[in-house]
C-alpha cells in the first residue's frame, strides 16, 4: 500500500508542476532571493521595489532581444540556510535564467555556491563581505553590484581620520560582513593614521536583543570615537538603547555607522529616537547637489513610481543589478548564461549613480557609498544627511 | 509470535526499488524533491525509534542532526576526507554526543525529559552559532563538496547523470542500508523490550530490565541515525548552517512523525514525504506555509492522531473486517 | 574598572533580568499548574508587543496613552489565551504530553503569521512615554527612567505573585492545582476555571512582557520564537514551575549575559547556554524547584 501511495503522489505532482514549465519559455525569468521578513526586510523590501521597477521599464520598453523580464522573488528569512533553499527552488522548479539577490553577507556566499553548481548567472547588489568575490571563492558566475567591505571600511576610516581623535571603539555584529567592514576600518585607519589607539571592540551577536551590556562596556573604556556596522532592524535596536544611556553623549557624537545608519529608512523608522548628529552612510539620497543629471531623473521616476516624495535609498541596489543584467544580455545577445557572465566581465554602464564597472579581476563594482553628518530635518519629521560625500571609491579598492 | 504477513515483505527494498527511476522521470526538480525526502524521512524514522517504539518524547532531536552534518562538512571541507569515512564519523559523533547527553536525560521521565533535550539542542546550536573559527559562525559552512563520484562513470545509465543526480542515488542507498538496520533493530530483542518500555515501564523493570539502560541505548542509536542523515542533508543542501540545530528544526521530524503516524515504523517516512510534497504545492501558492502547516497539524492532532498510516490501516481493517 | 561601571553592567543585566522575569514567569506558572510547556507563549509576547504599537497608533504615539495601550495589549493578549485554552488546548490534557507540545508549535506557526499578515514584515518602533523619557544619575551611572521602571516592576510583580499565592484561597487552590490535580476537585474547586484562569494569567504575563518592551526593541517578526528560548532557560535553570525559582533564573540569565561579555566577550551566549548544562547535570530541576521525575 505505500509504495503505490508514494507513487501516486510523485506522478501527482509531476501533473500539478509539468505544465508550468512548458510556459516557461517566452519569459527571461530572474529569480529573486531577499529578505522580505524580519529586521532585514527594512532594506529588503525596497531593494525588491527597486528591481521591479526596473523591471516595469525595460518591459514597457519592449524588454530585452524581444523577450520580457519576469521576476519571481522569493523570501530568505534573512538566513542562509534559507536562501540557498530558495535559490534552488527557483533554479530547479521555477526555471530561472538568473539569480539577483540575497541581502546579508551569510546569504550572499551560500547561495553563490549554488549559482556556481547550476552555472547560472548571479549578481548580488547588496552582501558586502569581502568573502563573496576573494580568489578562494570566485568563480565565473559570481558578480557583485554592490560595494564591499574594503570600500566601505577604509572610505569610513578616511572620515574618521579627518576628526583628529585618538582613542576609537569599535561595535559590530559577529559574522561576516561585521568581522570584514570592521577589519577593513581598523587597519586602514591605523595606515594613515598611525597614533590611533583602539580601546575597545564590542561583538554582539547578530540579531541581539539586548545591547545593554556592551554599550556599558564600551562608554567604560572611555572612546573618543566609535565605528559601527549594525545594520538595519539592529541599528535600530541599538540606538534606542543607548541614546538614554548617554551613550551618544559620551562619544560627543563622533560616531559613525556603517551598515546605512544613515539611510532614509533607518531615520524614518526611527522618527524622534533617532541620535541626530552622528554620521552615517547610504546606498542612495533624494537629493545629490553634485551628482550626475541620470540621478535627478531616477528619483523622480522613483517618486512616481513609490508614490512616494521621500522614496526609500535601497531601491538603487535592485535597480542597477537589473540594469547590469539586462545590459549584459543585450550586449551577449543571448540569456545563456555562460555568454551572459562573459560579457558581464568588465561591463561598463550608466547607472543612476554614475559610471559602474563589474572589473575584470574579481567582478567588483565600483560602488561607493553616501556619507553624512546627520541633521534633523523639520520639513521630513526625521534625520537626513546635513552634506552628501560621495567618496569614489577606486583608491581604496584592492 | 509469528510474524504478520505485512512484516515479512521486504518493503526496503521495495521502496528503494520504487525510488530508483525518479532521475529519469525528466526534471532535475524531481530528484531534488526525492532526495529530500529520502534524507529526511531517515532523520524522522531515527526519532521514532524513541518516540514510536520507546515512548520517549525528544524536543532536541536537532542537535544529532547538525552534529552529524557538522562533522561530515568540516572533515570533508577542511580535511579534505573522504566521503565514506566522514559520513560514519558523522553518525559516531552524533551517537557520541546523544550517548553523553542521553545519560543525563533517561533520569528524567515525560515532559521533564523532553525539555531536557530540548535544553541540551540549545547548547548545541549556541556553540554552532558562536563558534566563528570552527563552526563558520552565523554564517556556516557554505560549499561542502559532493563526495568523488567519478568512479560512477562506469556504472551504465548512471555514469552520465548530473552529480546531483547520482548524489541521490548514494543517499538512497545509504538510507536503504540504515533503514534495513533499523527495521531490524525495532524487531529485535532489543527493540521489543524498548516496547516493553513503551507500553509498561514499571513491568519492564519489575522483569528485570534496567530501563534507564536500555533507553539510554534507544537514544544513543536514534542519535547516531539522526547524525547519518544530517550528515546527508548538510552535503545535500550544499551548505551547513547554525539553523540546523534551532529547537524549531527539532519540531520537523516531530510534525513528520505524528503525520505519517507513530505507531507504524513506516509512518514517519510516509510523513517526511507527505510534508514535503504539501510544501512544495503550498509554497507554489502562498508564501504562508507555517499557517497552513500548524492548520494541518491542529487537525491531525484534534481528529488523526493515528497519522496517515495509523488511519489508513484503520480504514482497512473496518474495511477487510481483519488485521491488514 | 571602576565600581561606576560594574554598578551600570549590574542595573543593565538587571533591566533585563526583569523583562525576562515578565515572560518567563507566565510560562512558569502554566507548566506548574497545567504540566503544559506552552511553546506559543514567545508569539503571546510577540503579538503583545504587536498589539501595543496598534494601540499607541490610535491613542496617539509619544502620549501618556502609552500605559493604556501597553494594559490593552496585555489583556487583548489574556483574553485570546483564555480562548486558546478553553477551545482548544483543553481536549488535550488526558493525552500524551507530545500532543500538548505539538499543540502549542502549531500555535506558534499560525500566530507568526498572523502577525505577518496583520502587521507586515517590517520592524515597527514605540517611543518611551514622555513621563519616563529622561535619564537620572545614580552613583555616578546613567539610567534611563524607563529602564528603572522596569526593574521596580518585576519585584512588584513578583509580591503581587507571592502574597496571592500564599495568603488568599484562590492562591492555595492553584496551590494545590500545581501538587496533586485529583486532590483539587475533591476540594470542590472548579479545575476547569483553575486551568482557564491560570492560563490567561500566564498570557497576560506574556503579553504584558511584549507591550513593555516595545520602547527598547524593535517589533520584528521571529521574535516570538528567540525569546521563548531565552524564557525557557531561565524556566530551566531556576527550576521548573518554580516561582521564586524563575526570578532567581532571570536575574541569573541577566547577569551572565551583563558580565559575560566581560568575560568571554563573543562568548556570552554561550556562557548562559553552558551554566543551564552545568545547572542541568547537578539539579536537573532547576535551582529551586522540587526534584520530580
Amino acid at each position: 500500500m505505500l509504495h503505490r501511495r508514494m507513487l501516486l503522489a510523485v506522478a501527482g505532482i509531476a501533473a500539478l508542476i509539468a505544465p508550468w514549465e512548458a510556459a516557461a519559455q517566452k519569459t527571461i525569468k530572474v529569480g529573486y532571493p531577499m529578505i522580505l521578513s524580519g529586521p532585514g526586510a527594512l532594506f529588503g523590501e525596497p531593494a525588491l521595489k527597486g528591481a521591479q521597477m526596473y523591471v516595469d521599464e525595460i518591459n514597457a520598453a519592449g524588454g530585452v532581444l524581444g523577450r520580457k523580464f519576469e521576476l519571481i522573488p522569493r523570501d530568505t528569512k534573512g538566513n542562509a540556510d534559507e536562501a540557498v533553499r530558495v535559490s534552488r527552488e527557483l533554479i530547479l522548479k521555477d526555471n530561472v535564467d538568473f539569480l539577483v539577490g540575497t541581502l546579508t553577507s551569510a546569504e550572499g556566499p551560500a547561495v553563490s555556491t549554488i549559482a556556481k553548481e547550476n552555472k547560472i548567472v548571479f549578481i548580488a547588489p547588496i552582501p558586502k563581505t569581502d568573502q563573496l568575490t576573494a580568489k578562494a571563492n570566485l568563480h565565473p558566475y559570481v558578480f557583485r553590484s554592490a560595494s564591499n567591505t574594503t570600500i566601505e571600511g577604509r572610505t569610513a576610516a578616511e572620515i574618521v581620520a579627518k576628526w583628529g581623535l585618538k582613542k576609537i571603539a569599535t561595535i559590530s555584529p559577529d559574522y561576516a560582513y561585521g568581522q570584514d567592514v570592521t577589519k577593513a576600518f581598523v587597519e586602514h585607519l591605523k595606515k594613515i593614521k598611525p597614533d590611533t589607539e583602539i580601546v575597545d571592540q564590542q561583538w554582539p551577536k547578530l540579531g541581539e536583543a539586548d545591547y545593554t551590556p556592551f554599550i556599558n562596556a564600551q562608554m567604560a573604556k572611555k572612546p573618543d570615537a566609535v565605528f559601527s556596522s549594525l545594520w538595519g532592524g539592529h541599528f535600530l535596536t541599538f540606538a534606542k538603547q543607548a541614546k538614554p544611556l548617554g551613550y551618544f553623549d559620551a562619544v560627543k557624537y563622533n560616531f559613525i555607522g556603517a551598515g546605512e545608519a544613515a539611510s532614509i529608512e533607518s531615520a524614518r523608522t526611527m522618527g524622534a529616537d533617532y541620535p541626530v548628529g552622528i554620521w552615517g552612510n547610504s546606498y542612495d539620497v533624494n537629493n545629490w547637489p553634485g551628482g550626475p543629471p541620470a540621478h535627478k531623473t531616477y528619483i523622480d521616476k522613483l517618486r512616481t513610481y513609490t508614490k512616494q516624495e521621500n522614496p526609500s535609498s535601497w531601491p538603487v541596489t535592485g535597480y542597477v543589478a537589473m540594469q547590469f543584467l539586462a545590459e549584459a544580455i543585450k550586449k551577449a545577445g543571448s540569456t545563456d548564461s555562460d555568454k551572459v557572465a562573459k560579457a558581464l566581465t568588465g561591463l561598463s554602464i550608466d547607472t543612476p549613480i554614475g559610471k559602474q564597472t563589474l572589473r575584470e579581476k574579481d567582478h567588483q563594482a565600483n560602488r561607493g557609498q553616501f556619507w553624512g553628518k546627520t541633521v534633523n530635518d523639520p520639513k521630513l519629521g526625521h534625520a537626513t544627511m546635513q552634506e552628501v560625500l560621495y567618496i569614489d571609491p577606486a583608491p581604496f579598492m584592492d | 509470535m509469528t510474524r504478520p504477513l505485512i512484516n515479512r515483505i521486504p518493503w526496503t527494498l521495495i521502496v528503494f526499488l520504487v525510488l530508483l527511476p525518479v532521475p529519469f522521470l525528466g526534471s532535475r526538480f524531481y530528484t531534488f524533491v526525492a532526495t529530500d525526502i529520502v534524507i529526511l524521512s531517515l532523520f524522522a524514522t531515527s526519532l521514532n525509534l524513541l518516540l514510536g517504539t520507546t515512548g520517549l518524547v525528544t524536543f532536541g532531536h536537532a542537535a544529532y542532526f547538525s552534529i552529524g552534518a557538522y562533522t561530515t562538512a568540516l572533515l570533508m571541507k577542511n580535511l579534505g576526507f573522504p566521503f565514506l569515512p566522514s559520513w560514519i564519523a558523522g553518525g559516531l559523533m552524533a551517537a557520541g554526543f546523544a550517548l553523553v547527553f542521553g545519560f543525563f536525560c533517561v533520569r528524567l521521565t515525560k515532559i521533564y525529559f523532553a525539555m531536557l533535550t530540548l535544553a541540551f539542542a540549545q547548547i548545541v546550536w549556541a556553540i554552532c552559532f558562536k563558534w566563528n573559527d570552527v563552526t563558520g559562525g552565523e554564517q556556516g559552512l557554505p560549499n561542502v563538496p559532493y563526495p568523488g563520484l567519478d568512479w560512477m562513470e562506469v556504472l551504465p545509465l548512471i555514469g552520465d547523470l548530473r552529480v546531483s543526480d547520482k548524489f541521490y542515488y548514494v543517499a538512497l542507498a545509504l538510507v536503504a542500508l540504515c533503514y534495513a538496520a533499523l527495521r531490524r533493530i525495532t524487531l529485535s530483542p532489543f527493540g521489543r523490550v524498548l516496547t516493553v518500555i513503551r507500553d509498561n515501564p514499571e513491568r519492564a523493570q519489575f522483569i528485570g530490565v534496567n530501563v534507564r539502560l536500555y533507553e539510554l541505548a534507544a537514544f544513543m542509536v536514534s542519535g547516531a541515525f539522526a547524525g547519518l542523515s544530517g550528515a546527508l542533508f548538510g552535503i545535500f543542501n550544499r551548505g551547513v548552517f547554525p539553523d540546523f540545530a534551532f529547537w524549531t528544526k527539532s519540531a520537523e521530524p516531530l510534525i513528520m512523525t505524528i503525520l505519517g503516524g507513530m505507531a507504524h515504523f513506516w509512518g514517519p517516512a510516509v510523513g517526511a514525504a507527505a510534508l514535503i510534497l504539501l510544501n512544495q504545492q503550498i509554497t507554489s501558492y502562498t508564501e504562508y506555509w507555517p499557517f497552513v502547516l500548524g492548520g494541518v497539524l491542529i487537525v491531525l492532532l484534534f481528529v488523526f492522531p493515528g497519522g496517515i498510516v495509523g488511519t489508513l490501516t484503520k480504514l482497512g481493517r473496518r474495511i477487510g473486517g481483519r488485521d491488514a | 574598572m571602576e565600581p561606576s561601571f560594574l554598578f551600570g553592567q549590574f542595573l543593565g543585566g538587571l533591566t533585563a533580568a526583569m523583562f525576562l522575569f515578565l515572560i518567563a514567569s507566565g510560562l512558569s506558572l502554566i507548566f506548574g499548574v497545567l504540566r503544559v510547556l506552552n511553546f506559543a507563549h514567545g508569539s503571546f509576547y510577540m503579538l503583545g508587543a504587536y498589539l501595543a504599537f496598534q494601540f499607541v497608533q490610535w491613542v496617539g504615539p509619544r502620549t501618556e496613552g502609552f500605559w493604556l495601550a501597553a494594559l490593552g495589549a496585555a489583556c487583548g493578549i489574556a483574553v485570546l489565551g483564555g480562548l486558546v485554552e478553553r477551545l482548544l488546548l483543553r481536549h488535550l490534557y488526558g493525552r500524551e504530553e507530545l500532543y500538548q507540545l505539538l499543540f502549542t508549535y502549531a500555535l506558534v506557526l499560525i500566530l507568526g503569521d498572523v502577525a505577518k499578515i496583520t502587521w507586515g514584515t517590517g520592524q515597527l518602533s514605540v517611543s518611551r512615554p514622555p513621563s519616563l523619557e529622561g535619564s537620572l544619575n545614580l552613583l555616578g551611572v546613567i539610567v534611563p527612567h524607563y529602564n528603572l521602571f522596569i526593574i521596580l516592576l518585576g519585584p512588584t510583580i513578583a509580591l503581587i505573585f507571592w502574597f496571592v499565592l500564599q495568603r488568599t484561597s484562590v492562591g492555595r487552590i492553584v496551590r494545590a492545582a500545581a501538587q496533586d490535580r485529583e486532590m483539587l476537585s475533591s476540594l470542590g474547586a472548579n479545575v476547569g476555571m483553575v486551568y482557564t484562569g491560570m492560563f490567561m494569567v500566564g498570557s497576560f504575563l506574556a503579553g504584558l512582557g511584549g507591550a513593555l518592551v516595545t520602547p527598547t526593541q524593535s517589533i520584528v517578526p521571529g521574535m516570538d520564537v528567540a525569546i521563548i528560548v531565552e524564557a525557557f532557560i531561565v524556566v530551566v535553570i531556576g527550576g521548573l514551575g518554580s516561582f521564586w525559582g524563575t526570578f532567581l533564573g532571570a536575574l541569573i540569565f541577566g547577569q551572565v549575559l551583563s558580565f559575560g561579555i566581560l568575560i568571554f566577550p563573543r562568548f556570552s551566549i554561550f556562557a548562559v547556554s553552558a551554566l543551564m548544562a552545568v545547572i542541568l547535570i547537578v539539579r536537573p530541576w532547576g535551582l529551586l524547584g522540587r526534584p520530580l521525575r
